[in-house]
């Protein structure tokens, strides 16, 4: 709730970044943290709202006047209670998140909004500084065992509540170590996978066990799953990556970005070179190389700031979409989430950004190798029916000599191994068909959640996810549960 | 017999106030007591001590009882204790008449079940099952500040986000999502009207309904002051109301006169409605002359019983001004009228106001509570056009949070009731019956319209639609939005615009036709109290409405078919019968003139409210500055009937050889008054009362010199005006904010109370005034200073000249022996802001 006047008192202030020659340097987090008394001016900016946007704007419903106002009064324990209430691990996304939350805040209207992403990253790291996260074991156990196939935010976020009910919980990860995407997915400069062990600890006292390297469909059938377990959760992820069926796909320095990134993750940890040889895929290198990432959201970004550590000559960004203004548009109005320019850390650091532009084919050379790739301008068009459309502009035509292009389009669905093992419906868009009533699947037991059900979307969705189907899943054995849900309220995207 | 409580219950000051209404003694709130103790060992209040903590608690309780009992006119716990001035809403009688017995309990609803039921869920929450799953100990709640799964909220993230998105882009789509999410209560019930649906479909085209141009005549936005809102905020509305042909109210702060002229835009800024509250803040004949319905406020629905209050930090210059107050002095009205205290009062009122703009129509303003068709048709009989029924949930952000939930009833009830006794007296068609009180879409205006109710006032939801985001927080001056605020940084913040508001009351309109079509009327005149189109909800999702009966509601009288259920004709106020229209016809040289004009007049006690026509005659001509001073001079011989010298204005002087009735000088507003003893008379003017109570109530400006004793009440709420008098009764200067008032005698008990500014001189020789006046907000001081002795003298010389007074005759006499016996009484608040704005001029310089 802050002080009543702190808004006009303090200006916003969030973690300031390393130069870029400096950070590029290395993998390593490059923020430079707020003394506590900064932070705890941030939390006065709060402004105890009658009705706070904020908590509507975040998917897990996260309590943000309780903890500003916490934090204003210096009561780091009792924020990182309530943080900790709706929010499994605000380690997270107090670095990942795209912060709805501040989108939605009543500051933001007309000023800047309070910085809560800051003070939930510094509310959560204080409360592992101080030896506050500490396992919290349940004192019964139900008998009822769980299995969760696939460790991302949401299988882990899910694991930690079921736990917490009573239930036997087995995570399994088809990697070598759990975490998912943020494991290898997200590149260490945005999170040091230190952060996931410390938790991963957290929840292996708590008494959940995790099973790597044994991929569910392959390893073991999900049907034993299905038999040996009072519940599954599916949480897998919407791993199938989206591709273009266009001219050169096959040449060689074509690349999906999550192969990229997540080897290059591998490489960063170690974990590559323990691996053996015959394991080994061939090295995705950006070094000394030209470039191109297609595709402007954050997998894009991802895609660059890796590239620019690995040493390309240079970084070219395509986004097919026109270049967003830096205000919001006028169909999309607070406290709604806006589509707008977003500049990251990784663009900062150098990448040239193209808008409005389409790959038509990659051009290799005799042996094989990309050598370039041919682009054209395109616009959007409402259709009589009012569909936006997508335009070639003729003449437009443009070579880009890389020798490098990732591709970052996004996510088109599940995987289908497990689904039709199991007899679980897909929906159009791919996905596990399992309705936000309930999370349950046509098939009784099997729960689905995060991605995998949603579709790609945001961690602090995921997180969310999780939590909402250990509710769901508890009331199925126990037929009741006193876990924590978020309540109604979520502000629809328009 | 002592009955004593030992509870974990009771909390907030509700459930303390409910307890010793019901009749305990003593109450023991053990959990709340251990929680705090147990928060103070923490560390968690300021270091305040386990045992000093609970002590401040309990010190903020019984305020919180205290102003409670306030509001309801209790002086004493003891006289509080079992006087069970409760309503329940939604409890059966059974249990009622078991536990509460002679409890009204009108619609019936949950039982034991229901209430065993919820205590065992409460009881589960806390004991049942594994607890330490959450790790916040007790959930937030979301009573007073929304949260998810918390108490629900009518305004809550998308409804306030969907009416945004809605009126600003004039999207139509939007605001049937907007007024979905509002109407349709099936699954969380939050309000009466959520139990209803509508029945007995006549389908007719919505071609054929009347336009939504008719509609919006019929509606207004609510009572918001400027000063409690900002001058953007206030004037959008105004700008709005009437580019649609409704009705915006100045609330009771007074309004600027430069609103009252259209701009050349030919927008308007000038509120339809001015209001008149117990404040009588700005209330002048040119205010009153500039208004189309002048509504009088008897009670507020959201906070009943309680008057408003403007905070000293949002009482800027120009609010100031506009309530002829002093900047930084807080403002605090009254809870009652000073000049109602019966029914026979406020039918004076009406009779003053009406003189005062007989064009405009009266409204009276009341809150929805049982007994209020009894009180409406009184009020229909004391001849007011207007009655409005105000709900229980409307109201700013700065009610007090004990009247926030549990102060006044839902419109629903108060506008049936209202109805119902209305028509079955046959005052029906004699008055037009208005209801507000968080009405937010066409499907609300539908019902309280079929209920009985003719036109509709909205409050919150066009404030919404300017930009209000419902941060509760008027009382701060921190509105981010510049609405309620009067910092002018977050003034500039207001982005609100009156397309805003017309669009908002567009598609409430255009929602009332869908609705007016589907049932088949084509007028609202149709359609007012045909409750037959309503019927209860049957499948309601909500294990307390199972027991709900709102038949009561949905009864409809049984009476002949020439007792009319709409306003169909004028009230009869009598107005033409005064003798101010012969005046007016003698007094045209001045008037229109403005000759200097000496009249004579024969007067008596039927002659009411005399000087109120005619001052409005010179507002609509000259304004606020009225005629120059002493320009038509009116004699009167006899005895005044009651408001002599109502709201009149500059440039009139009235005097009166004889005396005068109870409210000389109401709303005194620049005149000069003189009520002095016929020369052929023997009495000893200051030993004898020459006129009523409640003497210049209200007054803004103008003089009035008294030669004789007055009644109680003298002066209340004075703003301006300057009087001498030879003595008066008891609460004499109450919630004085300026002006000068000279007592020459007596003053009677609990002078000055809640007096926050002016000036009062004391003619005290025997030293008595610090014994009666314990008030430690007043200073008592001695008439010393040059310009006290000026102003003091000054007065004392027109009073002798004017009344030919002996007692002024002798004090002026022996002034340098009489004047150390003058006590100069000067409010503290008000020495501090004078030496404050003291401070600003010189910075100036």
């Amino acid at each position: 709730m802050g002080k009543t006047t702190g808004f006009l008192e303090y200006k916003r202030k969030t973690e300031s970044s390393l130069p870029v020659e400096e950070r590029t340097t290395h993998y390593k987090e490059f923020t430079k943290k707020l003394r506590p008394k900064e932070v705890q001016n941030q939390g006065a900016r709060c402004m105890d709202c009658g009705i706070p946007f904020c908590h509507s704007g975040c998917p897990l419903g996260n309590l943000i006047p309780d903890f500003n106002d916490a934090v204003y009064q210096e009561n780091w324990e009792v924020a990182a209670q309530i943080l900790h209430s709706t929010n499994n691990f605000p380690e997270f996304t107090g670095r990942l998140c795209p912060a709805p939350c501040e989108e939605a805040c009543v500051l933001g209207i007309n000023e800047d909004p309070v910085a809560i992403e800051t003070i939930e990253k510094n509310i959560v790291e204080r409360a592992f500084a101080k030896g506050l996260i500490v396992p919290k074991p349940p004192q019964h156990r139900s008998g009822k065992r769980i299995a969760i196939v696939g460790s991302g935010p949401a299988g882990l976020a899910a694991a930690q509540q079921l736990n917490r009910a009573g239930h036997e919980v087995v995570v399994f990860e088809r990697n070598e170590k759990p975490g998912g995407l943020l494991r290898y997915g997200i590149p260490d400069f945005k999170l040091e996978k230190k952060i996931i062990d410390r938790r991963l600890e957290v929840l292996e006292k708590e008494g959940i066990e995790f099973r790597t390297g044994v991929h569910v469909g392959f390893d073991i059938s999900a049907k034993e799953l299905y038999n040996e377990y009072d519940a599954v959760l599916l949480s897998g992820g919407a791993s199938v990556a989206r591709s273009l069926s266009i001219e050169g796909m096959h040449l060689d320095g074509v690349h999906q970005a999550m192969d990229f990134l997540s080897q290059s993750n591998q490489r960063v940890s170690g974990e590559l070179n323990s691996k053996k040889n015959e394991e080994r895929k061939a090295d995705i290198l950006a070094t000394d190389k030209r470039v191109v990432v297609i595709g402007g959201g954050d997998t894009g970004s991802d895609c660059i700031g890796t590239s620019i550590r690995q040493g390309a000559e240079e970084v070219t960004n395509f986004e097919i979409m026109p270049m967003a203004g830096l205000d919001r548009p006028q169909n999309q109005p607070w406290p709604f989430w806006p589509m707008r320019l977003r500049t990251s850390s990784s663009h900062e650091e150098g990448a040239e950004r193209v808008f409005s532009i389409s790959t038509k084919k990659f051009i290799g050379d005799k042996n094989g190798r990309l050598r370039a790739l041919q682009t054209v301008e395109v616009k959007w068009e409402k259709s009589p029916k009012g569909r936006l459309q997508c335009i070639e502009v003729p003449g437009t035509e443009k070579e880009w000599p890389c020798e490098l292009a990732l591709l970052a389009l996004g996510f088109t669905g599940s995987e289908k191994t497990i689904a039709e093992e199991l007899g679980v419906d897909l929906t159009q868009r791919g996905n596990l068909k399992a309705s936000e009533e309930d999370y349950a699947t046509d098939v009784p037991g099997v729960f689905a959640a995060g991605d995998q059900r949603r579709g790609q979307s945001l961690i602090v969705w995921a997180i969310s996810e999780g939590r909402e189907a250990a509710y769901h899943i508890d009331t199925y054995l126990m037929a009741s549960s006193s876990l924590a849900r978020k309540g109604e309220g979520d502000l629809p995207r328009v | 017999m002592s009955l004593i409580l030992e509870s974990a219950e009771p909390r907030e000051v509700h459930h303390f106030a409910l307890l010793f209404g019901f009749g305990a003694s003593a109450i023991n709130p053990y959990l709340v007591n251990e929680i705090i103790r147990a928060e103070a060992e923490k560390g968690r209040l300021e270091n305040t001590d386990p045992h000093e903590a609970i002590l401040n608690y309990n010190k903020a309780v019984g305020k919180g009882v205290l102003k409670v009992m306030n509001k309801i006119g209790i002086s004493t716990l003891n006289s509080y204790r079992g006087s069970q001035l409760f309503e329940c809403i939604g409890i059966n009688s059974k249990v009622v008449d078991r536990f509460f017995p002679n409890t009204p309990t009108r619609i019936e609803g949950a039982g034991l079940y229901e209430i065993e039921k919820e205590i065992s869920r409460r009881h589960q929450s806390a004991f049942g099952g594994n607890t330490n799953l959450t790790s916040v100990p007790l959930p937030i709640g979301g009573e007073y500040r929304w949260r998810r799964g918390g108490e629900k909220h009518q305004f809550n993230p998308l409804s306030v986000a969907k009416l945004q998105k809605a009126v600003r882009s004039n999207e139509p789509q939007t605001y049937k999502e907007y007024a979905k999410l509002i109407n349709e209560q099936s699954k969380q019930l939050m309000t009466l009207r959520g139990l209803f649906e509508f029945t007995n479909y006549d389908p007719i085209p919505l071609e054929e309904v009347e336009p939504w141009t008719e509609i919006v005549k019929r509606f207004k936005t609510g009572a918001m002051s400027y000063g409690s809102i900002s001058q953007e905020a206030h004037e959008n509305l105004a700008i709005a109301m009437n580019r649609i042909g409704g009705k915006s109210n100045s609330g009771e702060g007074g309004e600027n006169p430069e609103r009252f002229y259209r701009n050349q835009g030919g927008d308007w800024k000038n509120s339809a409605i001015k209001q008149v509250a117990s404040g009588r803040f700005g209330v002048s004949s040119n205010y009153l002359s500039n208004a189309q319905e002048i509504q009088i406020k008897m009670a507020q629905g959201a906070k009943p019983g309680e008057g408003g209050q403007l905070p000293g930090p949002k009482v800027n210059k120009e609010i100031a001004k506009t309530r002829n107050s002093t900047p930084y002095v807080g403002l605090i009205s009254p809870p009652p009228h000073h000049d109602i205290y019966s029914i026979e009062d406020l039918s004076q009122l009406i009779y003053d106001l009406k003189s005062a703009n007989r064009e405009a129509r009266i409204n009276v303003k009341l809150v929805s509570e049982i007994g209020v068709g009894t009180i409406a048709a009184g009020v229909a009989k004391a001849k007011a056009d207007v009655i409005l029924i105000s709900g229980h949930d409307g109201g700013t952000g700065a009610s007090p949070l004990t009247s926030l939930k549990h102060a006044g009833l839902p419109w629903e009830l108060g506008v049936a009731e209202a109805q119902q006794t209305l028509v079955m007296n046959d005052l029906r068609s004699r008055v037009v019956v208005e209801c507000d009180g968080q009405l937010k879409t066409g499907r609300d205006v539908a019902i309280a319209c079929l209920l009985g109710a003719e036109e509709f006032g909205f409050a919150t939801a066009p404030l919404v639609a300017s930009g209000c985001v419902m941060m509760r927080v008027c009382h701060l001056n921190t509105c981010p939005v510049g609405i309620a605020t009067q910092n002018p940084q977050l003034r500039k913040k207001f982005s609100g615009k009156p397309e805003h508001v017309v669009n908002f009351m567009y598609f409430v309109a255009q929602e009332l036709r869908e609705i007016m079509a589907k049932l088949g009327f084509r007028t609202v005149k149709e359609m007012v109290g045909q409750v037959q189109k309503l019927d209860r909800k049957p499948a309601i999702d909500h294990m307390k409405a199972q027991g709900i009966d709102l038949s009561p509601i949905l009864h409809r009288p049984k009476v002949g078919p020439d007792v009319g259920l709409c306003n169909t004709e004028k009230q009869e106020h009598g107005i033409d019968k005064s003798i101010e229209f012969d005046i007016i016809a003698k007094a045209h040289p001045a008037l229109f003139r403005k000759e200097k004009t000496s009249l004579e007049f024969g007067i008596k006690n039927t002659d009411r409210a005399v000087g109120a026509i005619i001052s409005n005659e010179i507002s609509k001509i000259y304004g606020a500055e009225g005629l120059p001073e002493n320009t038509l001079k009116l004699i009167f011989e006899g005895s005044a009937g009651q408001s002599f010298g109502a709201f009149a204005t500059r440039g009139l002087t009235m005097v009166v050889n004889g005396n005068t009735n109870d409210y000389l000088g109401k709303g005194l507003s620049g005149a000069r008054l003189v009520v002095k003893v016929p020369e052929e008379s023997t009495l000893v003017p200051e030993e004898n009362v020459i006129t009523g109570n409640v003497c210049l109530y209200g007054a803004t400006s103008g003089e009035a010199y008294i030669n004789g004793k007055a009644g109680e009440r003298f002066c209340v709420r004075n703003s301006g005006a300057r009087a001498v008098v030879e003595g008066i009764g008891d609460h004499g200067c109450e919630y004085m904010t300026g002006g000068v008032a000279v007592i020459l005698g007596e003053f009677g008990r609990n002078f000055g109370a809640g007096m926050s500014g002016g000036i009062a001189y004391i003619y005290d020789p025997k030293g008595q005034l610090t014994e009666n006046c314990q008030n430690p907000d007043l200073n008592l001081l001695l008439v010393e200073e040059e310009e006290d002795r000026r102003t003091l003298q000054e007065l004392l010389q027109n009073h002798y000249h004017l009344t030919m007074s002996p007692l002024a005759q002798r004090l002026l006499e022996n002034w340098e022996s009489e004047r150390p016996h003058f006590i100069k009484v000067l409010p503290e608040e008000y020495r501090q802001a004078l030496q404050r704005l003291e401070e600003e001029r010189s910075v100036e310089q």
